[in-house]
């Protein structure tokens, strides 16, 4: 969405209003839970095998069958056994990872196959083939990336986008976690990726609009930083510095080449700037351009280098103790309220609504939610293994496996069972816990004190904290799309075409029409904190919705009917952002009307950002072929 | 109100592994962290089980769940502490400008460091409830209060101190450390009493914001700056914007909203793009920048030369 900013001039070439086709665009939730269901089943099935194995026929007997506390450290049996168990479970975890790799990768192949994935504009506005798998292979690859990039093992998930062959990722690379960089990119050797930057190669453009597709090239040794957002179909050559929370428009070729690179859009900032915003010498951006001329040097002069740095040491503590000193007193006088005007007073940027106390007193409230929870799963377990208790007691072990067949293949199940009837019980609790409290207390909307002792504020922040346990557990379930059901419980009004899952989002005084997309990372507030003053007030969008990635909403927000919010922008207090339009900014201001169904198709603006112009190229447009008539496509010249 | 999954980036360190080697440290921590959990689960198991009513064993399992995480945590954060003295008295942890190459004794060591104390954070960080994180920064030597909420955030974990009641939004990133380019930037991060950090803000190394300052959402930090008390701070990299009145009493009633948009966006461009760098100079200063910096440039220029000079030879 981004990119919108400099598209203002660009040429939309109406058609009548009657040949535009309309149609919403469903999931194919039938698929998508077939999938999820056998990529989780084959991954417990060899690892919970060979964990209950151990368990049964080494752990049970040699430790937990041993009744005095000391015989479990003199016998050599029993220790070895208790060493070996937490190996066992980190074994048990690497299997599965892998397990979950190799049906992803099959599933992968299969759609592959069937629609290979190309560069192109899949169009929104019309089903087609192309856009049904481009949906079906961005799910399935989900859950595996989100099991390894925030897993116990995160330098595998390297490993998984290139075994998958979602992307291919070269030698050293690190990429930190993020939102989206996940399918169709290479990136090179050496490089490196700050925390939440998101390699978007897909980008979508309004509900009725266009999901643009481009593989994305990034070279070797280029630095990308925290929450930076690259734009599909970007080139960005060897050697290219991005600062933190700069962006690129879509198809910007950034030629690199130890430049550095800030803003949004970004654009290429030189040696003072870079200076000035790294806080770095000159000597410091000669060595990062010429690291191995640099290294080489250096060889001959380790011991000198020691003895400068011990130097340099004793400066910097030096420096740094002069640096904290720095701030000037501001004297505390009287202000007479009174006198502050309208626009000192006036809520014109944002903030941040997270609560700035943790009460420990909440655990109370937690403990018997969590116990009651607790309980209804763990009598399901009892009743499931009732026939293998008597396991390790048998002598014939293949016959006791066999026997017993039926519960470990089923055992995958039962855990996924397992898992909702828990979450089931915690939503159920808090629900009526939520329902007394709100006797005691209605919440209501308007400015309060933020302070202890103030019901409002009170109230409000036990609402939150009862409410975010449910959620936390349903958006750290395998099926994360459920959490609506817990948002609608809670009180937001929205229906299940709309998705919430990957923002923050606030549970209290939130309206959602139908089919509301929500960016990735995007932060939806109906309250904020701003100084001593919480401000609570109903965030409101109508039907066909678009909030981009990253992007903040303030309180009181309300956006009309198919209107569209860039990323990396954010509202103010209060404001109304008008149907049908294409909103984008810090704060929002009005780009355009909402066209991108009427526009044409197979233009691709490409952006050279270090000589700063555009060139034009005609690409073909993703789609079906019988369903090429329905779009706008240049004469082909 | 909860983080989503995919947007809950942490535990709170970078993933940059130098050596495989250091792999072994994690693997050791997990594992001496996990042996205490069995042995818990001996104890309740000799003192509840019985095989003719199995199902008091099944009533308070999810009681002993909690101490069981607890254990696990705690046990962790004390093993990694116990590794990462002995690593940072081999070579104790300090500031400056490094070289991301192996070769580099800082740059091995930051990554070794935050691989140890990878184990204990990501426990922490995955308890539902968020004070074992500030527990867990305690125990690491950062300086903070259980007042403050830095949870929904990405805060690194050593060089950064807080004051109380500090908030940071919802997908804010507070580093003390940064890679550009082949550079490693570690300098310290001061965080004084009740600031408010927006979300999507990022706070760059050695920033020192002070006592009741706002960052507001989607701002950015330069590296070493200082934000004064008592100020609301925009744009990106941010400027100040206006006094922060915020934090007087018997304001309910009159908190106000920008109505004209275009005003306030001509006020944010005015913060981000128009103050100029010759303000309050003297024409000689002036001149003598300005020759800095064309001097610099044509340096810059003929090294660009060179080394597409270099590049050509390397294709024909």
């Amino acid at each position: 969405m981004l990119e919108d900013s400099l598209e203002r001039g660009s040429k939309i070439e109406e058609i009548p209003k009657a040949e535009v086709i309309k149609e919403e665009i469903n999931m194919q939730f039938g698929w998508y839970i077939f999938i999820f269901i056998t990529i989780y089943y084959l991954s417990w099935l060899l690892a919970g095998f060979v964990f209950f194995l151990y368990f049964l026929i080494e752990f049970m007997p040699n430790v937990l069958q041993v009744s005095s506390f000391i015989t479990i450290f003199t016998e050599p049996k029993s220790i070895i056994s208790l060493l070996l168990m937490p190996l066992i479970v980190i074994a048990c975890y690497v299997i599965r990872l892998i397990s979950v790799a190799i049906t992803t990768r099959i599933f992968w192949r299969i759609t592959e196959r069937i629609s290979p994935s190309k560069d192109g504009v899949i169009p929104r506005n019309i089903r087609s083939k192309a856009a049904d798998y481009y949906h079906l292979r961005s799910f399935m690859l989900k859950y595996g990336k989100n099991l390894f990039t925030k897993g116990m093992f995160p330098w595998l998930s390297n490993w998984f986008f290139n075994f998958v062959g979602s992307s291919k990722i070269g030698k050293g690379t690190t990429l930190e976690e993020s939102v989206a960089s996940d399918k169709f990119i290479t990136v090179g050797n050496n490089t490196y990726m700050g925390v939440n930057a998101t390699l978007a190669s897909h980008l979508v453009q309004g509900i009725f609009g266009n999901i643009q597709y481009f593989r994305m090239h990034i070279g070797n040794n280029v630095t990308i930083g925290a929450m930076d957002q690259i734009g599909p179909g970007s080139d960005i050559m060897d050697g290219s510095y991005l600062l933190p929370l700069a962006s690129t428009n879509r198809h910007s070729v950034l030629k690199g080449g130890n430049n550095y690179y800030f803003g949004i859009p970004l654009r290429k900032i030189f040696m003072k700037k870079t200076m000035n915003y790294l806080g770095l010498t000159e000597e410091d951006l000669e060595k990062n351009e010429n690291l191995e001329a640099y290294l080489e040097r250096n060889k001959e002069k380790v011991t000198r280098k020691e003895k400068k740095r011990k130097k340099n040491n004793e400066m910097k503590s030096v420096s740094s103790e002069a640096n904290t000193t720095e701030i000037k007193e501001v004297q505390k006088e009287k202000i007479d309220v009174e006198s502050l005007t309208k626009e000192d007073l006036s809520i014109d940027f944002t903030t941040s609504s997270a609560i700035s106390r943790i009460n420990i007193k909440f655990l109370l409230v937690y403990v018997p939610i969590l116990w009651l929870a607790g309980l209804i799963i763990s009598i399901f377990w009892y009743e499931y293994t009732k026939g293998a208790w008597n396991f390790s007691n048998q002598t014939n072990l293949i016959y006791s496996i066999f026997k017993n067949i039926s519960t470990i293949l089923f055992l995958p199940l039962a855990i996924l069972i397992m898992i909702y009837l828990f979450i089931l019980g915690v939503l159920i609790f808090s629900k009526l816990l939520l329902i007394f409290i709100n006797l005691i207390h209605q919440p209501k909307e308007g400015i309060f004190l933020a302070e202890v002792r103030n019901p409002d504020y009170d109230f409000w922040m036990f609402r939150t904290e009862l409410k975010k346990i449910t959620l936390w557990l349903l958006r750290n379930s395998p099926v994360p799309w459920a959490d609506f059901i817990a948002l609608k419980w809670f009180g937001v009004n929205m229906d299940s075409s709309s998705h919430l899952y990957d923002a923050w989002c606030d549970v209290d005084f939130i309206s959602i029409g139908r089919k509301v997309l929500i960016g990735q990372g995007a932060t939806i507030m109906s309250s904020m904190v701003i100084g001593k003053y919480l401000i609570i007030k109903r965030v409101v969008f109508d039907d066909y919705v678009m909030v981009g990635g990253h992007t903040t909403i303030a309180p009181g927000t309300i956006m009309g009917h198919d209107s569209v919010i860039g990323a990396i922008s954010s509202t103010t207090y209060k404001r109304i952002l008008n149907p049908n339009y294409i909103y984008f900014g810090i704060p929002a201001i009005p780009l355009k009307e909402n066209k991108y169904a009427e526009e044409r198709r197979d233009l691709v603006v490409k952006r050279h950002v270090d000589e700063s112009k555009k060139t034009e190229e005609i690409h073909e447009v993703n789609i079906d072929e019988d369903k090429k008539k329905f779009i706008k496509i240049g004469d082909g010249k | 109100m909860s983080i989503p999954n995919s947007m809950r980036v942490g535990p709170f360190l970078p993933t940059i592994l130098v050596k495989k080697r250091y792999l072994i440290f994690y693997i050791l921590i997990v594992w001496l962290s996990a042996i205490p959990l069995f042995i818990e689960f001996w104890v309740y198991y000799r003192f509840v089980w019985s095989s003719i009513r199995p199902i008091f064993f099944f009533i308070y399992l999810p009681l002993l769940l909690l101490p069981m995480y607890l254990t696990l945590a705690f046990s962790a954060m004390i093993w990694a502490k116990l590794i990462l003295i002995f690593v940072n008295w081999s070579h104790s942890p300090r500031e400056g400008v490094f070289l991301r190459h192996p070769s580099d004794k800082d740059y091995r060591y930051w990554s070794l460091r935050n691989t140890i104390k990878r184990w204990p954070f990501w426990v922490c960080h995955r308890f539902p409830f968020p004070f074992l994180d500030n527990v867990c920064f305690k125990v690491f030597n950062v300086k903070t209060k259980f007042s403050n909420s830095l949870f929904e955030g990405w805060v690194d974990t050593e060089f950064i101190s807080f004051g109380k009641d500090v908030v940071c939004g919802q997908g804010a990133i507070i580093q003390s450390s940064v890679i550009i380019g082949n550079l490693l930037i570690i300098k310290k991060t001061i965080i004084e009493d009740d600031v408010r950090i927006g979300s999507h803000a990022i706070v760059m190394p050695g920033t020192h914001i002070g006592n009741k300052s706002v960052l507001a959402a989607n701002s950015v930090t330069t590296v070493g700056q200082v934000l004064k008390d008592n100020w609301i701070y925009v744009g990106i990299p941010c400027k100040e914007f206006k006094r922060n009145w915020f934090f007087e009493d018997g304001l309910e009633d009159k908190l106000g909203v920008a109505e004209d948009i275009n005003a306030l966006l001509g006020k944010y461009e005015k913060i981000i793009t128009k103050v100029r760098w010759t303000e309050g100079l003297t024409l000689k200063e002036r001149k003598a920048i300005k020759r800095q910096q064309k001097e610099a440039e044509e340096r810059r220029w003929e090294l660009s030369k060179e080394r597409d000079e270099e590049n050509h030879e390397d294709v024909f």
